[in-house]
This record gives structure tokens, sequence and C-alpha cells, in this order.
């Protein structure tokens, strides 16, 4: 379909204020009379606050007031899973007990310095297996250790037996929190020619974000004003007024720009923090910075879940893989969260399509960072521990590791998941094809395993999968009487552009020249509609649809106006080069400003006074309420679509590993995307680019690094938290993409965020098991020691199947 | 004058013993120099000019065994080599002090087990034990001690004392580093650890004091044939007759 | 109560001498209190973090005579607060003394080392995390080591030479310096001393506070590089889990006079495996006079590596500290 916008490279608007550096993060924000806030945070992984003795700093100048958790809490502290903005029964080190303002920060440091807190001290747990075994600690609240949903916090237990047994390497024995299968896995197991069964982990891993989650905030006649960070503007202050007990019409959440969000700027619940300056500012009446550091973005920030299952896959003598057992306990850190483990089996079913599928899951928590959203909720991680066993089964089987991926992979029609749901489309054995074909896969199967000196060639082929789009949403874009088309998006500025990738729908219903659109976003107070949280590689599926619709209401009533104005019916018209015009007759119609006066002129449902979608959300009416009346306005809810539209990927990699120092460089990489229609193709490629570079940090770099002694975190900076650099990256990532249309997207549009990684870690560590003749470390990350350990045959005194996490 | 003890954080910040205040060792080395230098005066102004101290000429009687001998001043080696490798890094001296510090340490261990071990069942236990009369004997000038003195008896037992101070707590401590034995396990709580920190520490003090005025008393003129005795064993009859009664201590001749 | 965050410079006194008499001044006057700050790149972190509490700092870059990179009779001299971008640019380095050029170049990251200096790269301070945590530690005064234990994260640490203390050198270019058998210019107000580099770094053995041999008012104000060992054959390889903004895991620098593929003389050290730059000298005497080869390589190897007492989670720092020595010393 020719399109004038889709497809197509722009420039979106605020990237002169990023390379300038003018444009405004929330530390950038200041205000008359602004104070600032630092917190106390605890130092003890679990523990709880018997005493606040703040009188020597509080007696200091300059410093304003402090905040506790009674403060925010007078009626007792939630219980339930995610962060709590402030408390006084700390679960992981790093988790904030007060805040204080001051004149300055070195005058709040100096205060703080002089606020004792009184600790009891309470067991604490790293491992979770360590919980799990009887007698072991437990991370939560009231000597619990898992939370079950929808039933609150809880208590799991093994015998120590079955906990020694699976760290053994033994399929676990106890019963699951959570279970689900499809098909007789028995049947599949049976019906196997190549059986492969392995006990595996995987890391926790913080975000990496450039932008600490710091924010500023104040009160003006009776509104919040929050200078934040966000992932969607509207998503983000939906959730955040209930935590600060705000009506949502008196919150004006403010994020021109974010530095990285990656799932945990998506949702208030993720990033409460947030609300304590907003706190602080209406406890003392003064605008309150609060700059969180970079040590606190990692605790305070959380991290992935890590995980630690046992996984048994059979494929039959075709290269069908017939069944696929999976077992996982998923770290849930100190405040529980996340659904990872599930996912992981979901990824294992849409990507491999196995006859039958057992999953059994359980979540347990640690006094460590909390867990949540970040870039892929299990797809991501069992990605690196799937690959190789993909490629064993390829290898035993004298099937080539393309065929089996593509003997196995997702096609239009197929279904997957607990729910078997279909795909709105799927195309995975074309971007396989277009994958080897780019990276020229067969040609470089003579290099697989070849030696030169110390250094050996590995080739790896890996791919990511995440559910990429939603529904539900709203739009609203108006027109003011100088014809030029306003597109009130809530979605996020977090550096993939979606905020204007999305956007491009509105313009390409309209035909609108994209120099005369504005994108009104950066203050909720633009009058903005409820948006996706743009996580979950959702953003362009989501609020394209909502974009489209919006701009499609506002396109169907000028056509309504021009006919009832200038006769004829409303099908009779189209438009183009900013003017609604019959199709007979192009010069019969009105111009974009002219229609837009009309509009105004008429009011009610054409200025968005009446005839409103019935679902709107809250926040979107409020926003339709204050416009209304005021310009031309297409207003639209999006209703839910049906079947899971997929985000795919498929990478190549080649590596050269030195047999010496555990090294290797990736000397060539090729990563696809098969994500329907590409919305913005400069856009898409820095998705994959980037998705590359987390790829390579789960496969080899990046974990939460924690002392298993004492329950500090070593991830305290980039030092122990290592993301890859550029010299540990290819120079250049192929990139590539199938861009056929999906046929529940309006544009044909699905997201790709969370794939990018997931492909990359599979091919990359599918490349390094390679190199090492087929050794499986069945870890994330793999780093240069455990190579070199596995080489000369030294062994590390870690504990049997603990998370890379611990091992540092 | 600072404190007595020092402070630190545990890894979770609270605040525990770290050990002794260093600044004690100059408190203990003025005291004891300015004690004893007092002591000194004191002697040489109440010093009779014509001293009539008995002669190391003639009969010689056994004083201190070859074997008691050996211990002893394997025990003194010993811990002058612990006193001044534990307070080198103190004074500032970069030395590698650490290995010399406990295998000394291990030595005096050892020394002290076998000697309590001899003296219980080889040696007469009883010549160095205090009994309430011993109290009285500084002060009755017709009393005579048997083979040890009041002050002798009292230096032994202070000096073992505190020598089990050091060396019980210098265990504790031994067992917390690397050593070719085992490796350290960091087992011990932080406040536990400060607390054998600061027990060794003052014990190492009131060591110093303690060597310091054994050395003093040791090389004092009127007491210098009880230096000679440990060194060659021996001490004259009429050195034992003039400060041991004979009916008390019954030592054998000498070769 | 211990805020594990600071992340704010705290009020201090700055002192910015442009002569050395002055800065040698301050540096008697101020003593241990005194903080000798050229790059700050080992600076900042701690006082943010407010877990050093100079009482003032003694800014050494405006000090022209200790600057820069000169030829001398007897080799090369190199000013302390030379930055790390001009030693792995300077021609002269490039061309006689390519192995400290090397390992200068891949110090940190670009922007660390052109602003970082020789000096203070070799006189940054432990890259021990618990000590970097601002823990009470043996380093830090206190009783104990957290990384020195069964669960404790010690990947990074000795394998050589704990005393207590299990952190390692992190300097990249102290292990060439030794192999290049430079010596260390120490100025004070009491005059100037020289000592070898191999002198200059010292255990935790002989003083777990301190990693070099400077004392109090002493500053290390520039090294030389012997004629001696001018366009020797070199090899400097470093391990780092990253290939920039990382400390090694394990890094050689050898030096050798090669005749005909026969090892005349050779100095070898290796980085990141004790708590000094290790010089070994058992390789050193096992290779000297023998051909270059592969067997000669694995030998060496398994030379440099005896006595190594690995603790939990660096057991890998045996085999790649032997494999980084054969391949030096194979060529």
């Amino acid at each position: 379909m020719a399109y004038m916008h889709i497809g197509k490279d722009f420039v979106p608007p605020d990237v002169p204020g990023k390379v300038t550096g003018r444009i405004k993060y929330a530390e950038d924000y200041t205000r008359e009379g602004m104070v600032y806030s630092r917190l106390l945070t605890s130092p003890i992984p679990h523990a709880r606050v018997l005493d606040i003795d703040a009188s020597e700093a509080l007696a200091m100048d300059g410093v304003f007031g402090i905040l506790t958790a009674d403060d925010v809490y007078p009626d007792g502290e939630p219980q339930s899973t995610g962060l709590k903005i402030l408390t006084n029964e700390p679960t992981l080190v790093g988790e904030p007990i007060l805040a204080l303002a001051a004149i300055d920060e070195k005058t709040a440091e100096t205060a703080i310095s002089r606020i004792n807190v009184t600790f009891e001290r309470l067991p604490f747990v790293l491992d979770p297996l360590d919980s799990l075994a009887e007698g072991g600690a437990n991370a939560y609240p009231g000597d619990q250790n898992t939370f079950v949903f929808r039933q609150g916090f809880a208590t799991e237990k093994w015998t120590e037996d079955q906990v020694a047994s699976f760290r053994a390497g033994n399929e676990p024995t106890a019963e699951a929190q959570q279970t689900w299968s499809l098909g007789d896995l028995e049947a599949g197991f049976a019906a196997s020619e190549f059986v492969y069964e392995t006990t595996f982990t995987t890391a926790g891993y913080p975000h990496h974000s450039m932008e600490p989650r710091s924010a500023m905030a104040y009160w003006e006649d009776g509104k919040l004003y929050l200078h934040g960070t966000s992932q969607s503007l509207t998503a983000l202050a939906d959730g955040m007024a209930p935590i600060i007990g705000v009506p949502k019409e008196d919150i004006v959440f403010i994020n021109a720009a974010t530095g990285g969000g990656f799932g945990q700027r998506a949702r208030a619940n993720s990033i409460p923090s947030m609300a304590i300056p907003a706190k602080l500012s209406q406890k003392i009446n003064r605008p309150v910075m609060m700059r969180i550091t970079r040590e606190e973005e990692f605790t305070i920030g959380g991290a992935r879940q890590g995980f630690q299952g046992w996984i048994k896959a059979g494929f039959k003598p075709d290269g069908v893989m017939s069944a696929c057992d999976l077992y996982i306990i998923s770290d849930n850190g100190g405040k529980g969260g996340g659904g990872d483990a599930s996912s992981a089996a979901d990824c294992i079913d849409v990507l491999y399509q196995p006859d039958a599928l057992r999953f059994r899951g359980t979540s347990i928590g640690s006094n460590t960072a909390h867990r949540g959203a970040q870039r892929g909720p299990g797809q991501n991680q069992i990605a690196p521990i799937i690959a190789p066993i993909l490629d064993k089964a390829a290898d035993a089987l004298g099937i080539s590791r393309l065929e089996i991926r593509k003997i196995n992979a997702p096609r239009n029609g197929d279904v997957a998941g607990p729910r078997q749901t279909p795909f709105t489309s799927a195309y995975v054995p074309e971007s396989l094809d277009m994958a080897t074909r780019q990276f020229d896969w067969e040609g470089r199967q003579a290099r697989r395993r070849q030696r030169n000196g110390s250094k050996v060639i590995g080739l790896g082929l890996g791919q990511g999968y995440h559910n990429a789009g939603r529904s539900g949403m709203d739009g609203i874009v108006t027109m003011g009487t100088d014809g030029r088309l306003k597109i009130h998006n809530g979605v996020g500025n977090l550096g993939t552009y979606s905020y204007a990738s999305t956007s491009r729908a509105a313009a390409e219903v309209l035909k609108m020249p994209w120099e005369n659109c504005d994108i009104l976003n950066v203050r909720t107070d633009n009058h903005l509609p409820i948006t996706s949280p743009q996580d979950g590689s959702n953003s362009i599926f989501t609020n394209t649809r909502t974009m489209f619709g919006a701009a499609t209401d506002m396109l169907n009533k000028m056509k309504e106006i021009a006919a009832t104005d200038l006769g004829g019916d409303p099908a009779d018209y189209d438009v183009s080069n900013e003017r609604v015009h019959q199709i007979a007759d192009e010069s019969i119609g009105y111009t974009y400003a002219e229609v837009a006066q009309r509009a105004t002129e008429l009011g009610g449902k054409f200025t968005g006074e009446a005839d409103l979608p019935e679902e709107l959300a809250e926040w979107t009416q409020i926003s339709v309420s204050r416009l209304a009346g005021s310009a031309f306005m297409g207003v639209y809810h999006d209703p839910r679509h049906e079947g899971n539209p997929p985000g795919f990927t498929v990478t190549c990699c080649e590596i050269e590993l030195d047999l010496e120092t555990g090294k290797y460089e990736i000397l060539d990489m090729v990563t696809i995307a098969e994500s329907g229609t590409i919305v913005h193709p400069q856009g898409m490629e820095n998705q994959l680019v980037g998705g590359a570079v987390w790829g390579i940090g789960l496969s080899g770099y990046e974990r939460h690094l924690y002392d298993p002694q004492n329950g500090l975190p070593a991830s305290t900076g980039y030092w122990q938290s290592k993301v890859p650099t550029y010299l540990d990256t290819p120079v250049k990532i192929g990139t590539g993409w199938v861009d056929l249309p999906d046929p529940e997207n309006p544009v044909g549009a699905r997201g790709i965020g969370e794939p990018s990684m997931g492909a990359v870690s599979a091919a990359l560590t599918a490349a390094i098991t390679d190199a090492l003749d087929g050794h499986h470390f069945a870890t994330a990350p793999i780093t240069a020691d455990m190579i070199i350990n596995h080489l000369a045959g030294t062994e590390e005194n870690a504990a049997p199947l603990a998370q890379n996490n611990f091992r540092g | 004058m600072g404190e007595i003890v020092r402070y630190k954080r545990d890894v979770w910040g609270e605040e525990v013993i770290l050990g002794v205040s260093w600044d004690l060792l100059w408190v203990v080395a003025v005291a004891v120099l300015v004690l004893l230098a007092a002591h000194a005066i004191v002697m040489a102004a109440l010093a009779k000019k014509d001293l009539d101290r008995p002669t190391a000429e003639g009969r010689r009687v056994v004083r201190h065994e070859s074997i008691d001998r050996t211990f002893h001043w394997l025990m003194a080696v010993s811990i002058f080599v612990l006193i001044f490798t534990g307070t080198a890094p103190i004074l500032g001296l970069r030395i590698a002090w650490l290995n010399i510090h406990w295998i000394s340490g291990l030595l005096l261990t050892f020394l002290i087990v076998a000697h309590i071990i001899r003296s219980m069942f080889w040696q007469d236990l009883k010549s160095m034990l205090l009994t309430p009369k011993d109290f009285s004997e500084p002060f009755d000038s017709t009393s005579k001690p048997g083979k040890y003195y009041f002050e002798q008896k009292g230096m032994h037992w202070a000096a073992t004392v505190v020598v089990l101070a050091v060396i019980v707590t210098g265990v504790l401590m031994f067992m917390q580093i690397d050593t070719p034995f085992w490796n350290r396990t960091n087992s011990m709580p932080e406040d536990q650890l400060g607390l054998v920190f600061l027990l060794h520490g003052l014990s190492t003090l009131a060591l110093v004091a303690l060597a310091s005025t054994h050395i003093y008393f040791a090389l004092r003129p009127e007491k210098i044939f009880y230096t000679r005795s440990m060194l060659a064993g021996w001490m004259s009859e009429d050195e034992m007759a003039a400060n041991h009664d004979p009916a008390k201590w019954t030592p054998k001749e000498a070769e | 109560m211990v805020a594990t965050s600071h992340d704010v410079m705290p009020d201090i006194e700055l002192y910015q001498p442009t002569d050395e008499a002055n800065a040698l001044a301050l540096a008697n006057t101020l003593g241990s209190d005194g903080w000798l700050l050229a790059g700050g790149q080992d600076t900042f972190g701690w006082l943010k973090d407010r877990n050093k509490a100079p009482g003032a700092m003694i800014e050494l870059t405006q000090i022209d005579a200790w600057k820069g990179i000169r030829e001398t009779a007897d080799g090369v001299e190199i000013g302390a607060v030379t930055t790390l971008t001009e030693i792995a640019n300077n021609p002269i380095i490039r061309e006689r003394y390519g192995v400290l050029a090397q390992a200068a170049g891949v110090v940190a990251s670009p922007q660390i080392r052109n602003v970082g200096t020789l000096g203070g790269n070799l006189n940054q301070d432990a890259r021990c995390w618990y000590y970097r945590r601002g823990l009470d530690c043996y380093r830090a005064g206190g009783n104990i080591c957290y990384a020195d234990s069964p669960e404790g994260l010690n990947r990074e640490h000795a394998i050589f030479g704990a005393s207590r203390c299990v952190a390692v050198s992190p300097s990249d270019t102290a292990p060439t310096l030794v192999a290049l058998d430079a010596t260390m210019v120490i100025a004070s107000q009491n005059g100037t001393r020289t000592m070898s580099a191999q002198d200059f770094f010292i255990g935790p053995d002989r003083d777990i506070r301190s990693m070099t041999a400077l004392d109090d008012g002493e500053i290390l104000t520039a090294v030389r590089l012997p004629a001696a060992w001018a366009n020797a054959e070199f090899y400097f390889e470093k391990v780092a889990d990253r290939n920039v903004w990382d400390f090694a895991l394990t890094s050689v620098a050898a030096v050798m006079k090669v005749s005909g593929g026969t090892i005349e003389d050779a100095r070898i050290a290796c980085g990141a495996v004790e708590c000094v730059p290790r010089r070994l000298e058992a390789v050193e005497n096992a290779i000297r006079g023998q051909q270059r080869s592969d067997e000669l390589g694995a030998r060496a190897g398994e030379l440099a590596v005896e006595g190594a007492r690995p603790l939990n989670y660096n057991n890998f720092k045996v085999p790649l500290m032997a494999n980084l020595v054969a391949r030096a010393v194979r060529g």
C-alpha cells in the first residue's frame, strides 16, 4: 500500500532538542523557592524501623523537614507487591526509609548523616532456593516468601531434600504454584528421538537508564505539578494520582523527554518514588527537587527476575519439538512482582510450537532489588537457554540448525500460549530465510568451529518473541482554524520516537503534510488521552490504532460537515492537499482551516461536546471536557482486537572466541524483524541495534551483583554492573525487516522492542556454545571467567544452581 | 587524652567496637617510664652507701634448671617478637609483620601450654602459688620467702593472666585470617570480633607494661643475680641466704 | 546512620599550587590530611560518597615541571601528571617503550584517559567494591575483610600475596613500569628520593592502608624509563570483562631482549593478581637463554602461577594468568 507517511523516515520533533541539549529532563527544571530532597535508604537487607531520631537534623539551618512512612501511610503500610514510597520495614538494601528536604543537597546529605534510625534486624535471604528450603529465611514482611496472585503474601516451602535434589540437577518434585499445560507430554517424550534435560539459571539485571528517576514537584492553586520521567505520560499520571492522593483532574505531569525506560517507567507502581517529592512538597509547602543517584537507581529502580529452572525438551526424528517440560523458580526480589516464568514457557510455545508443553512455576522472594518490567518478561531470559538446546537437537538429529527452526516455526494461522491464542499474523519462516540470506548463514557454515591459533569460530542463530500489541486506549486529535492538525499524544518520549511514529498514523489518515502537524505531548495539561504505557513492545500497534481512529473520526466529521454544507453524501467526499472535497469534483470542498472553522461554529459532536464514545477512560474524559467547544475534534476509543499480535526477530552472528582468555569478538551480526508494516525505518533500526546491545549484555555481561553473605548490592554503578561498550559490540549490526502488514492494525504495524533483545541473546549464546564444541553453560550471562574455568577444568566454588548474581 | 575504645560501623552501618585505642600505647609507655623512673630515684635515694650485697662467690645452688631457662627465654623472645610485630604497624613501621606475629603467637601458645603441663606434673607448682601469708611478706622483715618472693609471684601470675588473655584472643583472631591451615570464614559476628580485638589490645597494653617492669627489675643492681640465674642457672649460697629461707626452699647444689 | 549513596561533594579546601615548592610545602603541612589530586578520576567518587574525608585537596595539575615527556641521558622521564592519553600517543613512548603506550592506551575509557594521569593511575587506591562502598574493612582501618570469605564476591581479587586484604593492584600501567625497571622519583620538602617501580608498590602485609611506599608529605613527581630496555621486545595484554572502561581481570607486561629467537634477558610482571604488580622472577630466570617456543611459553605459564592461592570465585585467574604469560613468552 502506498503511504504518505508510514514507512518513511522523518525527523522527530525532539531530535534538535536532544542534539543541542536544550530538551529538558526532570532534573533540568527549577522553581522559585525550590528545595532539595535526599533519601535515607536502608543499609540492611531486611529490617524493621524501631525509631527515627531526626531532631539533630531538623534543628540544622536550611533543613525544612522530613517525610517518613508514617506520614505517607498513617493507617499502616499497604501489604502488597510493588515498591512503597517509604517504608518502616525495608526488605532490601537501598529501600527508602525517609526523605529530607534542605536548602541544597549538601546540607541535606549532612543532615541525613545526623539522623539516627534504630533498626531491628530481621532474617534475610538472597537465594530463593535457600528461602524455599525448610527453615530458610523469608524475604517478605510477616515472615513470608511469596505472593500468590489475588491471595496475597504466603509462604512456600520445600523439604531440604527437594531443594538439594533440584540443586543437584534433577527435576523439581514439589508442587508448583502455577501450572499450565498443552497436549500430551508423555506421548510427546515417547515420540522423541532426542531428549535434552538440564537445570539452568539466569541472572536478574538492572535497567541502566541514562536518566535516573529524578522528579520535582510543587503545588499551586490546589494542583500538583510533577516533573518526572515516564514511558507514557497519561498512563503514568493516571496511576500516580492515587498514589499521591490527588484527584486525576488536579495533577499535571510534565515529561518532555525520558532518558530510557525499558519497562519500569511505564506504570506508576513501578516508579512510585516520584511521589516522594510530591508528598514532601505538600508537607513543607515548597517546590521539592529529588535527584536520584546512580546508586539509588539500582535499588529503587529494580531489575528483571532471575530464574532457577529445569527444562526437558524432546524432538522427533524429523526435528519437530514434540514435548517441552519447564519448571522455573523465579526470583521475585524484595518486593514481589513479575510473571516472567510463565511468559518464558509461552515464548517456547510460540517460537517452537511443541506438540506438548507443561509449565510449572513458583515465585520466591529474596532481599534483593525489586523485580518487574524490563524489556521482556521471561521471553528474553529463556532465549539464551533454549537456543543451544535447539542446536543440540539439530546436531543430534542431523538436521541443519536453520532447518530445525523452520520446521518448528510459527506461521500464519498458528496458535500458542495457555489459551491457545491465534496470531494476528506470523511470518517467521520468512524472517529466518531473510536473516540467513542476508548473513550468508549457509556460506559461513564452512567456518564453523574453525581454529585460528588460540581462537575458534562460533556461529549462532537465535529467535526472539514478545506479544507486541494491545488495544482499548483512546485517541484525540484537534484542528484549529489555522488548519493545523494537533495530535494529542500521551505516549512518552523515550528515545524510540514512538510518540512521533504513532502520530504519523493520524497524519496519514488526513493526508496531512508532516510540517503541518503539531504533536501535543510533554505535559498532561495538553489534554492528552489515555495511552498504553509504552511497555511490552506494544506502542506502535496500540497507539497507531488510537491515532488512526481519532483521525478517522475527524475525517468522517469533515466529510459530514462538507456534505451537509456543500451537498451530497459524506461518502462522496475524500481528502487531499489539506482539503476535504468531493471525489467527483475536487473544486467543491473546504480547506482544513475552513472545515475546522465550520466545526467550531457547529459545536456539539464536532468539538467534543456531544456524542463521545461511551467507553472513554476517565483521563480522556477529563481532557476532552477541557477541550470541548474550543476546537474541531476527533476522538476515539479503540475496541479490543482479536488474537495475539506478535513481534518476532531472528539474529545470526559469528564470533571468534579466544580459548586462552575466554573473551570473544562478535565478528558479524544480522538481526531481522518480523513486526508487520514498518512505520519508521530509522526508528526500527535504532530499536533493533539498541535491543542487540541489550541482548549482548544479557548473554555476556549484565547481572545485578549481590554479596550473599551480607545482602549488599555490589551493583551501585557501572563498574560492577557492566553494560557492554562500543568495543564489546560489533561495529555494524546488520538489520532488516520482513515488512508484511498485520491485519489487526490499521497501518499493518506490530511492535518490536522486546524481541530485538532476545534473538541477539539467543544467537550469541548459541555461538559461544558452538565455539566451545557444544558446551552448554545453561546460564546467562556467560562471563569470561566461566569460559576459562570450563576450558581449564577449574571449578569455582559457587553454590549449585546459584544465579550469576551471587558469583562475582 | 582520647578514648579507650575505638568504634566502627559494621557491614550494615551499626556502631560496633573496633578495638582498643592505640593512643593508650603512649599512655602506657609514659606511665611505665614515669613509675619506673620514680622507683629508680626512690631506690637511689634510699640506698645505703656501703651496701653489703651478698657475694656471688663461693658455693652455688641451682635456681633454674636449663629446661626452665630455655622455656623462659623462648617465651621472652616470642613475647618480645609479638610486641614488636604487633606494635610496628601502629608505630608506622612498614614491615611484613603478620606472619611473624602469628608464628610467634603459636610458639608462645605452645610454650604456655607446655609450661602449664610441666608446672603441674614436673615442677614445684607450690613454690609459685600465692598464699595469704605471701601478702604479709613485704611488710615482715624477719620473714624470708621460699624460691620466689611475693613480687616475683605477683609478676608471674599477672603475666599469666595477661599472656593467657593475649593468646586466647590471639588464637581467636588467628582463626579469622587465612593461614596455611585454613581459609577464613568471616563467621564471627562483627561485634564479637571487635570485643576480641579490644581484649587483645588491652592485654597487649598490660603485657607491654608488665614486660617493661619485668625487664626493669631484672636489670636492677640488687636483683641482677636473678637475671644471671636465669641465664646461667645458679645463684650463690650467699645470695640465697640473704634472700631466701632454706626451710622453705632447698635447692640442689650447682655443679 | 549510614546512607549508602551520597553523590554530593562535601565542603573541602582546594589548593592549586603552581610550583613545586608550594606543592611540597602544602603536602608537608597537610600530611595525611592532604589529598593529592591530579585527574580526579580516583578522587571524586571517594569524596562524593563521603567514604574518605581528607581536610584538603592539593591539585597538582598546574605544576608544569611535573608534566610532559622528556628525553634524558639514560632514557626518558615522564612527569607524573602527564595524561594517559598523552603517554599513549607520544611518539617517543610509542617507539621506544611501546608496552607503556599500549598499557596507557587501555586504561579505563578515552574520556578518563584524557584527564587521568600516570601518577594518578599508579597511585590509585584498591578496587575492591566492599572497600569502595565505604565499609570499615581492614584497608579502611577496620578489622575484617568482607571479600575474603566463603560467600564474598572475590572474582576480581588476589591469587597471590594476600594478607588480610585481598584486593589487587588495579593499575594497567604499573606492571609495565615494573617490567621496564622504571625508577620512581619522589619529592618532599626533605628532598628527592628515587626507588624502583617494584619497590614503589607495597602489599597489605607491609601496609594495609596504603598501596605505595609514599610517605605523608611525599609526591610522586616523575617516572624514569631506563634506556637499557628501550626498543626491547614488548608484550602487553589486558583481559577485562569489557574491552573498554573496565579494570583488568589479569594483565601481563613483558619486556624481553631477544636475539635469533633466544631470550637473552626478560622482565615480566602481571597485574590484577596481587596487591602489587607481580614480578615473575622465576619465569624470567627460567626463560633466560631459552629459545622462544610454545613449549617454553607453556612452561613459563605453569611456573608463573606456582603458589597461587585462589579465593572462591577467582580460580579462573590461575589459568588466565598462565595463558597470558605463555603468550608473552612464546612470541
